[in-house]
């Protein structure tokens, strides 16, 4: 049996092998109790975050014009409620087109849908939904500049936090599509998107456009290396 | 099997009890409710401190007033004591199913039975159990009231009179309770009185002395009723009152509002005490009417659109702050009055094996919220209207289908590239090459314009959006054009929409889906891949 002293001896020096902390003990236990990950239903993606989204983190997926990362986002949309699971978009750019969205496999009657018109909606919006239980919840910042961005009082850092913390404790899976990277240290995965258009057809003027090669690069990962690159084939609808 | 009881619940000086229920920071003022117009108007009801400095019912307001110079006044609110006396319906049916309006503050209910609720020793401690539960319940609701429970309406109404809450008349003693009351507690009519009076009969128990027929034939109908209740007897039973399929809160104000805010403090308490009463019940507020009485005569009536059955004041009140600031009555408001349509809230069966449903309450709530955040045209479900022109798109109340009773796993994704639309489109300039090699034409010139015939460019050069917004800026040199395609439709209403589109991918970056109206010639952008 241990006496104070010696409790006290192994408190003031460095845990031993095999000995981790009570606040890594928490943390661990924490993970193990969490449900399991939203599979994105795209192989590249789910192979980028290691079987899916991981409920509870907030994921930034970062892409300029034409980078393929609004289909990735109505992706994660379709993968989810056709699980079965409530989804919510919140839309800044008010880019949804509903018939694409049923044709990529969204299941319309199981998404909510916001369009805010700034980024304080956007947020106030979100953080609703991630406190609802809302299992999957996107917020698609459309093209820049972003409206609004410059009224948020100490910039959006805080309030990126804030929704990470709340996603943090709702499981909520929370994904941030942006232009560029703007939720800073609240991503535990950063996932940057570039894409190439391929033609049928060749020359300066070909006959038709066939789709984009999405490549996606894990540019931050909480926890494990970065650096890993899929590249994901979408194609237009025929 | 045992007879019948019955409790009445009665609130005294209910004027006074209903307009401290609508305005709680009147508590503890020296407070009198007054009745008629100006310098005429009389007092009908006076908080303790008033009356002890000697103002006493049917005063003129200048009479009490020279008693009390500190005297708040308020006049009787027709709109208060309505929804003072539904509170108090609504508590007594938290108790019974029959229950009978009896107005001014006084409610009976069917107690029989109450003991298998409360049980206790015997029949008199059940029902003084349920009598102090129920005057808990009333004064919770924000309405000290007193009750009296016997095998008789009147008998309760005399007993609940008697002050001391709860008094039980135990059962059969009616008539022995009342016997040594005086005759002018049964309030007979005033010739009945005065003709009982003649003959010495002072007290209930001396009438109900006197044979039956005896005071009928003297007396008539009104005398054999009298008869029959100073025996304890009910004449008239009770008569349940149908629930209202609506619930209403609000008041006549001291004067008229001209600016939003006072109005929404009103409205606040209003709106919270109205949730109150709903969620006493179980349900909830599926559709929230209000109605504004206006300078000088004018009435607004207008509807507040709620997303789902909730019970949450803070949602209700910025809906309504959001309609009034949207539609501003035109008047000062000299009233209101919300009239809340209650509905079940939803429920949800919870799955063992499927993913988990939302709360049905918590997600009603989130989506009101929602509403008051954004307005009703930016949160809902999307739709895809018929047609083929990407702009459109219908919105529609969310109400997520139940989730799978097991865990299924997502198809395997398809993989297809989607438009972000451009709402509204991007009007453009384009310059472009037309039929003849080489020729650089303007947008709109008959070498790429029009239609019936006339060519379409050949090769496009360089887009330039015209609009000063900089998110809607497309601007740079086209490295690939991929087009055209045409799109029709409705060619048979007044509206017909013909479009050649193409996919124009600049060299700066953006792959656009940009188009030229075949009618007008003009070009507009509605969509980028992405």
């Amino acid at each position: 049996m241990a006496t104070h002293l010696q409790i006290a001896e192994w408190l003031e020096g460095e845990p031993g092998p095999g000995v981790i902390t009570a606040r890594e003990l928490a943390r661990r236990r924490c993970e193990e109790d969490r449900p399991p990950p939203l599979p994105t239903a795209v192989p590249e993606l789910d192979r980028l975050l290691e079987g899916g989204l991981t409920r509870g983190r907030l994921v930034e997926l970062v892409g300029e014009r034409s980078s393929g990362r609004f289909s990735l986002a109505l992706a994660l949309l379709a993968a989810a409620t056709q699980a079965g699971e409530a989804a919510a978009l919140v839309d800044l750019g008010d880019g949804l087109d509903p018939a694409s969205a049923a044709a990529a496999g969204v299941e319309l009657p199981r998404l909510l849908w916001l369009r805010p018109r700034g980024l304080r909606e956007a947020l106030a919006g979100a953080e609703m939904l991630v406190t609802t239980g809302f299992p999957l919840v996107v917020i698609e910042l459309g093209v820049p500049p972003l409206p609004g961005a410059g009224s948020l009082r100490g910039g959006s850092q805080p309030a990126w936090l804030r929704l990470a913390r709340a996603a943090r404790t709702h499981d909520t899976a929370l994904v941030v599509c942006s232009p560029y990277r703007t939720s800073g240290a609240a991503a535990a995965e950063v996932l940057a998107a570039r894409a190439e258009p391929r033609y049928l057809g060749s020359g300066a003027s070909p006959l038709l456009l066939l789709g984009l090669d999405t490549r996606v690069c894990l540019e931050k990962a909480r926890g494990r290396s970065a650096g890993a690159t899929e590249t994901v084939c979408q194609h237009l609808a025929a | 099997m045992s007879s019948a009881r019955v409790a009445c619940l009665t609130v005294p000086l209910f004027p006074l009890a209903a307009r401290l229920r609508s305005e709680p920071e009147l508590r503890g003022e020296a407070l009198a409710v007054l009745e008629g117009q100006g310098d005429r108007a009389r007092v009908v009801a006076a908080t303790r401190t008033v009356r002890r400095s000697g103002v006493r019912p049917g005063m003129t307001l200048p009479q009490a007033r020279a008693l009390l110079p500190d005297l708040v006044a308020r006049g009787r609110d027709p709109e208060c004591e309505r929804a003072a006396q539904e509170a108090l319906l609504e508590v007594a049916e938290g108790f019974s199913p029959r229950v009978e309006d009896a107005a001014e503050g006084r409610v009976y209910l069917d107690l029989t039975g109450i003991e298998r609720h409360f049980p206790a020793g015997s029949l008199q401690e059940s029902e003084a159990a349920a009598g102090r539960a129920l005057v808990a319940a009333a004064e919770a609701a924000g309405m000290p009231a007193w009750i009296g429970i016997a095998g008789s309406k009147l008998a309760a109404r005399v007993a609940a009179e008697e002050g001391g809450s709860p008094t039980v008349v135990p059962a059969g003693e009616e008539a022995l309770f009342l016997a040594p009351l005086p005759l002018e507690r049964l309030a007979p009519e005033v010739r009945v009185a005065v003709t009982l009076e003649r003959w010495g009969v002072l007290s209930i128990g001396d009438l109900a002395r006197l044979p039956e027929a005896e005071v009928a034939s003297r007396l008539g109908p009104a005398g054999r009723e009298l008869h029959a209740t100073a025996r304890g007897l009910d004449l008239r039973p009770l008569t349940p009152r149908r629930p209202p399929p609506v619930f209403r809160e609000g008041m006549e104000l001291e004067w008229p509002l001209v600016a939003l805010e006072p109005f929404l403090f009103v409205s606040r308490a209003a709106l919270e005490r109205l949730c109150r009463r709903m969620e006493a019940r179980g349900l909830a507020c599926s559709r929230l009417e209000l109605g504004l009485s206006l300078e000088p005569n004018g009435h607004d009536q207008r509807s507040v659109r709620l997303p789902a059955p909730t019970l949450d004041a803070k949602v209700l009140l910025t809906l309504v702050r959001l309609d009034l600031e949207a539609r501003p009555p035109g008047a000062a408001v000299a009233g209101f009055a919300f009239s809340a349509h209650p509905n079940e809230p939803r429920v949800a069966q919870l799955s063992l094996l499927g993913p988990a449903a939302l709360a049905p309450d918590r997600l009603a709530t989130t989506v009101a919220r929602l509403f008051a955040l954004l307005g009703p045209d930016r949160v809902g479900s999307p739709r895809a209207p018929d047609g083929h022109r990407p702009e459109r798109f219908e919105l529609v109340p969310y109400e997520p289908p139940p989730p799978p009773p097991v865990h299924r796993e997502p198809r395997r994704g398809l993989g297809l590239l989607t438009v972000r639309v451009l709402r509204p489109p991007v009007a453009l300039e384009v310059l472009a090459a037309g039929e003849d090699d080489g020729d650089e034409v303007a947008e709109g010139s008959p070498a790429c314009g029009g239609d019936g015939g006339e060519p379409l460019p050949r090769r496009l050069l360089q887009v330039r959006s015209t609009a000063a917004d900089a998110r809607a800026r497309i601007d740079g040199r086209v490295r690939v054009a991929a087009g055209p395609w045409r799109m029709e439709e409705g060619w048979w209403s007044d509206e017909p929409v013909a479009r050649d589109y193409w996919d124009v991918e600049l060299v700066g970056g953006g792959l656009y889906r940009i188009y030229r109206e075949r009618e007008s010639g003009e070009w507009w952008a509605d969509g980028m891949y992405d």
